[in-house]
């Protein structure tokens, strides 16, 4: 609240936080500056906590006074669904589920931006320019200390295979990951790591050996984990627990050596959107190298610009683990992740690998 | 100048309009082949996309099966990130799985072999190209049929068309071009004679009438013949009237000069009848010498080209017989019979009453100059005719023409300008009649016919 009574002492910004459970809909108004003219309005849908999504609409507001912005923080479900249901509702969609974003931009319900920053902007973050990824947070492990010391190092996937295969005993019920029938993310993540090697289904051979705890979020592994009753976490998305885990030095962030995926947060403007002027003015912030800048250091979501660096970032993190950093392609291959019967035969393989147990 | 009127600017529009229309449709061709060629080049990604798809088709659980390999649907976005869509459809048109409700190949195939079709479509606003491939599952127990339908927008391919075009543009418009610039030289060589031409004629002394030397092409040679042949006809017709006003002058500078001798014969007498008698002879000469002027007058005003007088409706009879009247008196006097024949009805031409006039008086005059003892005027009828016959020498046939020409005299023993016929020819022409002298009555004498133009049977 110190940051709230501050902005409110300055009387440019007035932050409205409405939380209802009923609804599971929070918003943040912030409304335009006194004098500029009405109608300049901008409504922004996205799947993103407000304590990260605060910073960035303050810096968009410093930049532009004279747009009242409206966030909606929506679920991933809940955002995609919503849209179809009213496609002309919101300016701009922000997503972490890069399939659906995806879907909707490949069926033409994307606005393209024509922007000096978007044409900057990387290829391989962008699609044509209609979907913009705007944060780059690696999937990474959470060891124990404790296991460090007593089995040695984890630095990357095949130690974690090594590790669940010899002490499978040891490690039995301590070990917690997405569960891909119930996660969407966890899903995402199977799927591109089973296209990225067959020994991917040994692992999950050894996790479910290990009787492997599945959860549906981070935040929920991220819990077990900070109260003990976990030692290793797979798969969970970096930038929480950058965040949550910087004041518990018994666990470890593992950003695995060999590979490690990378998601990526995508914006788009619907085509049908009501106020396209404002949401290409947010969008053209989201990723300029001001709001990059900012959010890199305000949010521990990581930052997709070059000429950004720092903790987190994709230049960072590049230079630090190199060829094995493997973002999550933005290409029709994310249609397939969507295909219901790819689905099934997925989950159908994925649950036929991890109860191999007892034939072992 | 007006611009039409170069022959430089018609021949160039004439020759660009055709290259011009050939390089559009040269044009268009080459936007069709390019189109075309992208099309077979991307059509190659449908088909190995759709192959992918079908190959992963199986049979389970009582029914289609599709794990669906992302890099089939991978290989329909090239650089150009395309839209893709995909469905597979089982043989009773159900949506089994896909992305997209995407129109199936409405041909009603044997559903044997693995059949595949391209087209466009238009799907909810978006322009795509499609591929269907028709195929059957081939397991030991099922014969499946399905559709395997893919599809992505045309980026892709537009970009590569454009980039075929413009690589093919570049070469038309550089053949256009030098075909152009090839043109120009070509008519501008083609014309380098005409300019010749002209500056050898500009260049020409204007009193000259020398003919045009100077080797030209066959289509320029025969303008330079045909200006050559003008030259030639100019040239005789110059010599014409320089003989013409010679033999004039002398006509003329004979009688003033038997004017001057008489009267300085005259002076050397005091005797006034010797005057007196000097005085008649001078007048008759004066007189003569008057007429001889007239004649060389009208001649000169009918020898003119330009002279073209309006000929209005006569009756040939009335102009015969008034010429009679006018003659008769002076005929009678020196002893000629002048008697005339008129036609049987009304003869009616186009002419100028005194011209005929003075044609008929001249024909007489001759006739009774030249030892004529019976005078006729003939009027016929069909076709119109006008003859004088007389029952004189005559002229041999051969020298007829001859006597067409001003100042030929036949006998020098006989007084006369040698103008008469010659006057009747010019009158003859000015009226498009044809002058014919034959010999006269059974064989004597000379018979002198103006035909004019009109009833000829």
């Amino acid at each position: 609240m110190n940051r709230l009574g501050r902005l409110a002492c300055r009387g440019l910004l007035l932050l409205g936080l409405v939380g209802s459970p009923a609804v599971a809909e929070e918003t943040l108004n912030v409304p335009a500056a006194p004098g500029s003219g009405p109608g300049a309005a901008l409504v922004v849908h996205g799947a993103l906590d407000l304590p990260q999504m605060r910073p960035l609409l303050e810096g968009f507001h410093r930049e532009h006074p004279d747009l009242a912005v409206r966030y909606r923080n929506l679920t991933t479900l809940a955002l995609h669904e919503r849209f179809l249901a009213r496609p002309d509702e919101a300016d701009v969609l922000l997503s972490s589920a890069m399939p659906w974003q995806y879907r909707l931009a490949n069926e033409g319900h994307a606005r393209a931006l024509e922007s000096p920053a978007a044409r900057r902007w990387p290829a391989w973050a962008r699609w044509r320019q209609e979907l913009f990824a705007i944060t780059f947070e690696p999937i990474v492990m959470v060891v124990n200390e404790a296991v460090i010391e007593r089995f040695g190092e984890v630095r990357g996937h095949a130690d974690l295979l090594a590790l669940l295969e010899r002490h499978a005993e040891a490690l039995r019920g301590r070990v917690v990951t997405y569960d891909p029938a119930t996660s969407g993310a966890g899903y995402t993540y199977a799927i591109e790591e089973s296209r990225l090697s067959p020994r991917y289904w040994d692992l999950v051979a050894a996790l479910g050996q290990a009787d492997t705890a599945l959860a549906e979020t981070t935040g929920e592994m991220l819990e077990g984990l900070i109260e003990g009753r976990y030692l290793v976490g797979y798969n969970l998305l970096g930038s929480y627990a950058r965040e949550r885990l910087a004041d518990q030095p018994q666990l470890r962030i593992v950003v695995p050596e060999d590979y490690a995926l990378v998601t990526q947060r995508l914006a788009l403007i619907p085509r049908q959107a009501p106020h396209p002027a404002a949401a290409a003015r947010f969008l053209d912030y989201l990723i300029g190298e001001t709001g990059q800048a900012l959010l890199a250091r305000e949010t521990p979501l990581g930052a997709i610009h070059p000429a950004v660096e720092g903790p987190g970032t994709a230049t960072s993190l590049r230079q630090e683990r190199g060829e094995a950093l493997r973002p999550i392609t933005l290409g029709p291959g994310l249609l397939a992740t969507l295909d219901d019967l790819k689905r099934e035969a997925l989950l159908a393989r994925w649950r036929r690998e991890f109860s191999r147990r007892g034939e072992r | 100048m007006k611009r039409g009127d170069s022959l430089y600017r018609r021949l160039l529009g004439w020759l660009l309009l055709p290259l011009l229309v050939l390089g559009s449709l040269i044009l268009i061709q080459a936007w069709v082949d390019a189109q075309r060629t992208a099309d077979r080049a991307f059509d190659r990604l449908l088909e190995a996309a759709s192959l992918a798809i079908a190959e992963q088709v199986q049979w389970q659980d009582d029914r289609l099966w599709l794990d669906l390999p992302p890099a089939a649907l991978e290989m329909l976005a090239t650089d150009a990130e395309e839209r893709v869509f995909y469905s597979l459809v089982d043989g009773q048109g159900r949506l089994i799985t896909g992305n997209a409700a995407l129109p199936g190949d409405p041909r009603q195939g044997p559903g044997d072999a693995d059949t595949l079709l391209y087209r466009h479509i238009d799907w909810q606003g978006l322009s795509l190209r499609q591929g269907v491939r028709r195929t059957r599952l081939e397991e030991w127990r099922v014969r499946e049929p399905f559709e395997v339908r893919v599809a992505h927008s045309r980026e892709g391919r537009d970009t590569l068309a454009a980039r075929l075009w413009r690589a093919n543009l570049t070469m038309i418009l550089a053949m256009a071009a030098l075909a152009t610039v090839g043109l120009l030289l070509a008519i501008r060589a083609a014309l380098t004679p005409l300019t010749r031409l002209r500056r050898a004629i500009r260049a020409r002394d204007p009193r000259t009438l020398a003919p045009l030397e100077l080797s030209l092409p066959r289509e320029l040679a025969e303008l330079r013949d045909t200006v050559n042949e003008l030259l030639a006809r100019m040239r005789r017709v110059r010599a014409n009237q320089e003989r013409f006003i010679g033999d004039a002058s002398h006509q003329l500078r004979t009688p003033l000069a038997g004017l001057s001798a008489r009267a300085e014969l005259a002076l050397r007498h005091d005797d006034p009848a010797r005057w007196r008698e000097a005085l008649v002879a001078m007048q008759a000469t004066s007189a003569r010498t008057a007429r001889l002027a007239v004649q060389l007058l009208s001649l000169t005003r009918l020898a003119n080209p330009e002279y073209r007088p309006e000929l209005v409706p006569l009756e040939l009879n009335a102009i015969a017989r008034q010429a009679i009247r006018d003659h008769w008196a002076s005929c009678h006097r020196q002893g000629v019979d002048l008697g005339v024949e008129s036609a049987g009805g009304e003869v009616w031409i186009r002419g100028i009453d005194w011209l005929l006039a003075e044609a008929i008086g001249n024909l007489i005059d001759n006739a009774c100059r030249y030892g004529g003892q019976r005078v006729t005027v003939q009027v016929q009828a069909a076709p119109p005719r006008l003859v004088v016959e007389d029952d004189g020498p005559g002229i041999p046939s051969q020298r007829r023409l001859l006597m067409l020409r001003p100042f030929h005299r036949d006998r020098e023993d006989v007084e006369g300008s040698g103008l008469g016929l010659a006057i009747v020819d010019g009158i003859a022409r000015t009226h498009g009649a044809r002058l014919k002298l034959s010999a006269g009555h059974d064989g004597r004498g000379l018979s002198v016919a103006l035909q004019f133009p009109g009833d000829t049977p």
